[in-house]
């Protein structure tokens, strides 16, 4: 038996994070949607598993529903789907739409219970509330045995971090179930579990397109091959997303380390493909503010989305070029106030108006002036 | 700079050439009366060094001599830097500017015009006014050292003069190139912010407005659409709610089901009870009922057989009181015959009462009727002489002529009117009295009365006439006397008119004469009273009535006794006793009445005997008849319930049998209860019930499902607008504007920070830089007033504030100083200022008539303080007390009137 393992697809996503691109990012994932039928057909898959979130929420967009049942309908294997908790099966949700009775392939598991599948049989735990503290296996009947033994739910497996029991599947589910493979879905991340064999019966496949910043290894589908009923199943991750999440954390000392930070940035492979996070901190030599201005236009002008964050930088307190070019007096006292207190802990700004990056700010602002009018 | 000399011409009351100077190098007191140019000189001055030579407008216009057509003109004379100048300039007519250089002892044009105009203004740091007159805000340096009569308080100091100030105090406050990015800063805060801190709105807001405004905007669509979901939330919950609530509705209906069918089953089994029962119920009633029949008539057949034996004895009982109670009515009438017969006896007496009641009442009419006749003839005699005296009297009226009251005043208005007018007459005539001496004759010529007359001596003779009198003495003389003429005719017409009038109203009287007159309308009046008395009398005789009448009642009262009299002739001789007669009349009707209700009585008792005896007759036949038709009725009753065809032994075997038939009837109702108990309840009931609520729940059930059916409708059409998908898109603008707003906003805040820093150094090295002036000028006042008034505080442009007595625990502003105290502070400050700008160099300060508020003890501390100040400047006192300048050692006076006077040709 080979299927394809895919879950947590969020389409119709929100993504403020990155704001004016949302509608890109949303994009992204029909398309890795797309990648992912063409995984299955290209592996050979005899049927695909979908566990649950296949919508960001049952509000999305009903013209999104019937997209996706399109992409979906377009697969030469049947296609499994539980609802997960952000599109549990509840009145009005999206499985209510009627593309899903008009696609063949398609089958969404609305009860649990048994269903017959290629080669074996599929136990689906369809999530029916956002949230239970239920575990949503324990209904499979271990001692039914016919052929292979698939699950197919949707939840959290005990010991990852969370406030409150959600959707628990216990570690051992597999085992205790019986199942051959019990394909999960809720974490993001491509996520695997061995029984005390050591073998692999139980994974996260994460989602198939990378949601956010710093969410690790996603954008994958699996592939599982399983020979027989009890041997190893053999799971392989495949990319399926297409966009890269890049976050850039550099340290600035010296007026040749900002070149260096666009150096890095400028090596990024696909950047209308990339949005990238550069994150600088340390000290600000008064003489980069070109450099600076730099990298923020190849950002700016190469880069699917980015962010530049420089509220980490302060300008060096023994750092004389910020008071180059300015004349004795008043200026020069005022630029040294504001140095200092740019350099000030946050904690100890007298206002926000007044906080250290707004006093950087100033700095630059002023030191911008001075350029200008010597220019 | 120090001024060497100053030359006015053409210049309000200089009108001629005047120059005053040179000026020594220390003190220069310039004094004169009011009014004769001290101030205009400083204004020459002022305008000399400030003002452009071409400018024009009423303020120069004044500056012309009153009726002269003069240019004004001012020459200054003056060194600056080691170096002699001299200006000249002419203001209006040919305006000019000229300025000399002194090289080698004279002087040569350096430049004019505009170019000298600015050359000297520079001199000071002034500011051109661009056009029209300079104004102390141009003046630069002058704003300290020249100071208008009046005008000693520093004002707030304007332009480059504070920076001239500054630099001079030896210390840089900004630096080269300082003002122009202070500039740069300030535009770039005023790109964001107006110039009270306010961040800008409208137009020229900047663009973070219009981004937190559309920020605002989507964050209200962001509200909207949470709502909306949270609607979809509701609705798809209530979706849920309605489906579990069909669900169970359905499941209670199905438990109901069963219930209710074997709630109809026991309800079938009981009611098959209930008609058995009612069945047993039935027979025994009936048996109860046929029991109670037979049994009924029994003893109504024993009872009627009594009650027929009974009632016929009491029949045979009243037929024998019945002939008892007839004789004995056959008595009772003849008792109450007599009885009857007696009483019309006794009535028959009623005609003798009659009688002697008519006698009575005919004497009395008699008797009334004599002594009315009396009266009426009486009376009919006094109404006779009344009319006679009346008939009297009016006749003795009639022959009577005699002036009423009216007349009489007619009368004597006339006479009064005549004799006045004889007055009048007599009055107007001229009157001679001739009163003779001598015995002899007179002629009276023209007179009232002409003709001789004797005249005797004493005795006086009246003359009188118009409108001459003309009396001729013989042998003595012819006496004329003339008078007014015309008026004595009219006045003699006017008499006999009044005597015409009397004589026509005493005409009828036969007299005139108004005693007799008098005496006939006092007869006259006499008369009538005694026919009014006639005339009352009879009036009161007749009393409404006439004589006639009387004499008819007189009349029909004869005729009344006349009548009776023929009835009772012997009372034509005699008059009757009426009372005798009516007291018999009484004695005899009371006997009469006595013995017909004693007979009346005797009636009525054996009237009223007999009608109850035959009374009680028929009451007895009555009850006879009735019982007649008892026996009737009871023999009747009894043969109707004998006729069942049974004799009494075979009635009393049928209710035995009809009450054991009874008693089977009530055991089987009896064994039937046994097994209801069995049931709680009537089983009907709850059946019929349950149906109620299986119909109820279908109800429920069918509005759930309806219910349903639309919600599910509505959380379709809900679903179909996608509102998480538009909360995205909505988020995702506003993180993406508020990432825009932030960035904003920094710039914002830092041009704010760095703007806001710069104005707080400045302001600090400022501060710094206003004490050496504020201690110099405290200095000064302390010798002034004493250490009492404290410190000077100045403002950031160097005008006095306030000052910080040593004693109080804050500043007290100028206003609250003392007008001498006040004055001495802006003194000391003004001194203070000139010091610091002259430094090395000696500069001119003009002080016009200041200090006029200082007592003489501080005047003279004020006076050694300018003395010490005069090694450093040029002071030049103007002032009407020159006098108080006195004690200046080094000080060199100018007496302008006196230069005046020297001038005049």
């Amino acid at each position: 038996m080979k299927f394809i393992h895919t879950a947590d697809w969020q389409i119709g996503m929100r993504a403020a994070h990155v704001g004016a691109v949302g509608g890109r990012i949303r994009e992204a994932r029909l398309e890795a949607a797309r990648k992912v039928i063409e995984v299955a057909e290209a592996q050979g898959a005899e049927f695909i598993l979908l566990a649950g979130d296949t919508f960001e929420d049952n509000g999305v967009d009903r013209v999104l529903v019937q997209k996706v049942a399109d992409i979906l309908g377009k697969s030469a294997v049947p296609v499994y789907i539980i609802p997960g908790n952000h599109d549990p099966l509840v009145p009005g949700s999206v499985w209510d739409h009627p593309a899903w009775g008009e696609q063949e392939k398609i089958r969404v598991l609305k009860a649990p219970e048994p269903v017959e599948i290629p080669g074996g049989t599929l136990f689906p735990c369809p999530v029916l509330e956002k949230h239970s503290r239920k575990d949503p296996t324990a209904w499979i009947d271990a001692t039914q045995k016919d052929g292979l033994r698939i699950g197919l739910a949707h939840g959290t497996v005990e010991g990852m971090p969370q406030v409150a029991p959600d959707h628990p599947i216990p570690r051992d589910a597999a085992l205790r179930t019986g199942l051959d493979y019990l394909a999960l879905g809720h974490w993001h991340s491509t996520a695997s579990y061995e029984d005390p064999a050591g073998t692999v019966r139980m994974a996260y496949s994460g989602t198939h397109e990378t949601t956010r910043f710093g969410e690790r290894d996603s954008g994958n589908a699996l592939v599982v091959e399983i020979p027989g009923p009890g041997a190893p199943p053999t799971v392989t991750p495949l990319k399926t997303g297409s966009l890269a999440w890049l976050t850039l954390d550099q340290e600035i000392g010296q007026e040749g380390d900002l070149a260096r930070v666009r150096a890095l940035v400028e090596q990024a492979e696909n950047p209308d493909k990339t949005l990238i996070e550069v994150r600088l901190s340390g000290f600000l030599p008064g003489s980069v503010g070109p450099e600076l201005g730099r990298l923020k236009e190849v950002l700016e002008s190469r880069f699917l989305y980015h962010r530049l964050d420089t509220d980490s930088l302060r300008p060096a307190p023994e750092d004389e070029t910020w008071l180059e070019g300015l004349p004795q007096g008043v200026l020069r006292e005022a630029a040294l106030h504001l140095r200092e207190l740019a350099g000030a802990e946050p904690a100890g700004a007298s206002s926000p108006e007044a906080s250290p990056r707004v006093a950087a700010q100033a700095l630059m602002e002023l030191y911008a002036l001075v350029q200008g009018s010597e220019s | 700079m120090i001024l060497r000399s100053i030359g006015v011409q053409g210049w309000r009351c200089f009108a001629d050439p005047m120059t005053v100077g040179p000026f020594g190098h220390a003190i220069n007191v310039i004094h004169a009366p009011n009014a004769v140019g001290k101030s205009t000189l400083l204004e020459a001055l002022l305008r000399g060094f400030f003002d452009g030579h071409r400018v024009g407008g009423r303020d120069v216009e004044m500056i012309r001599p009153w009726g002269r057509d003069l240019s004004p003109e001012v020459t200054l004379e003056f060194s600056e830097a080691g170096t002699d100048y001299r200006l000249k300039k002419r203001f209006l007519d040919n305006a000019s500017c000229e300025l000399f250089r002194k090289e080698d002892d004279r002087f040569v044009r350096l430049s004019e015009g505009e170019k000298a105009d600015e050359f000297v203004r520079s001199l000071f740091s002034a500011g051109s006014p661009g056009r029209g007159l300079s104004k102390p805000a141009h003046w630069g340096l002058a704003q300290v050292l020249l100071v208008p009569q009046g005008e000693l308080a520093v004002p707030e100091l304007s332009g480059n003069l504070v920076e001239d100030i500054q630099e001079s105090l030896g210390v840089q406050v900004s630096g080269p190139g300082m003002s122009g990015l202070e500039e740069r800063i300030d535009a770039a805060y005023l790109r964001f912010f107006t110039r009270g801190g306010k961040l800008k709105t409208g137009k020229d807001a900047p663009r973070v407005v219009e981004l937190k405004d559309r920020v605002q905007e989507l964050e209200r669509e962001q509200r909207g659409i949470l709502e909306e979901l949270e609607v979809f939330d509701q609705a798809s919950r209530r979706v849920e709610d309605l489906r579990a609530e069909r669900a169970q509705a359905k499941r209670d209906a199905e438990s109901l089901d069963q219930e209710l069918a074997k709630a109809r089953q026991e309800a079938q089994s009981y009611g098959k009870l209930v008609t058995d029962r009612d069945l047993k119920q039935e027979q025994m009633k009936t048996a109860s009922a046929r029991h109670a029949e037979l049994k009924q008539r029994i003893q109504g057949i024993e009872s009627a057989r009594k009650e027929l034996a009974r009632a016929r004895e009491e029949l045979e009982r009243l037929g024998k009181d019945t002939s008892e109670r007839v004789k004995e009515l056959t008595r009772l009438n003849a008792l109450a015959e007599q009885a009857k017969s007696h009483l019309e006896e006794v009535r028959k007496g009623r005609q003798g009462v009659d009688k002697a009641e008519r006698d009575a009442e005919n004497a009395e009419r008699f008797v009334q009727a004599g002594r009315h006749l009396a009266e009426l003839q009486g009376l009919l005699k006094r109404i006779r002489e009344a009319a006679q005296d009346l008939e009297a009297g009016k006749k003795e009226l009639a022959g009577t002529v005699a002036p009423d009251a009216k007349a009489l005043k007619a009368i004597r208005k006339a006479r009064t009117a005549r004799d006045e007018a004889q007055v009048r007459l007599d009055a107007a005539l001229i009157t001679l009295e001739i009163v003779p001496q001598i015995n002899g004759r007179m002629e009276i010529l023209a007179a009232e009365e002409t003709g001789q007359r004797e005249i005797t001596p004493g005795t006086p003779v009246l003359v009188k006439g118009a409108p001459e009198v003309v009396v001729n003495l013989e042998g003595v003389a012819r006496i004329r006397a003339r008078g007014p003429a015309g008026t004595v005719e009219e006045l003699r017409e006017e008499v006999n008119k009044e005597a015409r009038n009397l004589e026509a109203l005493t005409a009828g009287f036969g007299t005139a004469d108004m005693d007799q007159l008098e005496a006939k309308s006092e007869h006259y009046h006499r008369i009538q009273q005694k026919v009014s008395d006639a005339q009352t009398r009879l009036d009161t005789l007749l009393s409404n009535t006439t004589a006639e009448e009387i004499e008819q009642e007189s009349r029909k009262t004869e005729r009344i006794i006349e009548e009776i009299s023929r009835a009772y002739p012997p009372w034509a001789g005699t008059p009757p006793d009426a009372d005798s007669l009516r007291n018999a009349a009484r004695e005899i009707k009371q006997a009469f009445v006595s013995c017909v209700e004693e007979a009346e009585l005797k009636n009525e008792k054996a009237a009223q005997a007999f009608q109850a005896a035959n009374v009680r007759i028929a009451k007895l036949q009555a009850e006879h008849d009735l019982l007649d038709r008892g026996v009737k009725s009871i023999s009747e009753r009894l043969e109707d319930m004998q006729k069942d065809g049974m004799d009494d032994p075979e009635r009393a075997a049928k209710l035995s049998g009809i009450s054991l038939e009874w008693d089977a009837a009530r055991s089987g109702v009896e064994k039937l209860e046994t097994e209801f108990s069995r049931f709680q309840d009537d089983p009907r009931l709850l059946a019929e019930r349950l149906e109620k609520q299986r119909n109820a729940i279908q109800d429920q059930a069918s509005n759930a499902l309806e219910l349903l059916k639309k919600e599910e409708g509505r959380l379709e059409q809900l679903a179909t607008s996608g509102p998480y998908s538009a909360l995205s898109q909505v988020e995702e603008q506003i993180a993406e504007l508020k990432t825009q707003i932030d960035t904003e906003e920094l710039r914002i805040n830092a041009i704010r920070l760095l703007r806001d820093t710069v104005l707080h150094c400045k302001a600090k090295i400022l501060s710094d830089l206003r004490k050496p002036v504020e201690e110099s000028a405290t200095r000064m006042l302390q010798r002034i007033a004493g250490t009492r008034i404290g410190s000077v505080q100045l403002a950031d442009s160097f005008n006095p504030q306030a000052v910080t007595p040593r004693m109080a625990s804050s500043d007290v502003t100028l206003l609250d100083l003392s007008g001498g105290e006040k004055e001495q502070v802006h003194l000391a400050v003004r001194l203070a200022l000139a010091e610091v700008l002259a430094g090395n160099d000696r500069r001119f300060l003009v002080l016009d008539d200041i200090l006029t508020a200082t007592d003489t003890g501080r005047l003279a501390r004020v006076l050694s303080i300018l003395e010490e100040a005069a090694q450093r400047l040029q002071l030049f006192i103007l002032t009407c007390h020159p006098e108080r300048y006195r004690g200046l050692a080094e000080a060199d006076f100018y007496d302008l009137e006196e230069l005046l006077i020297s001038i005049q040709p």
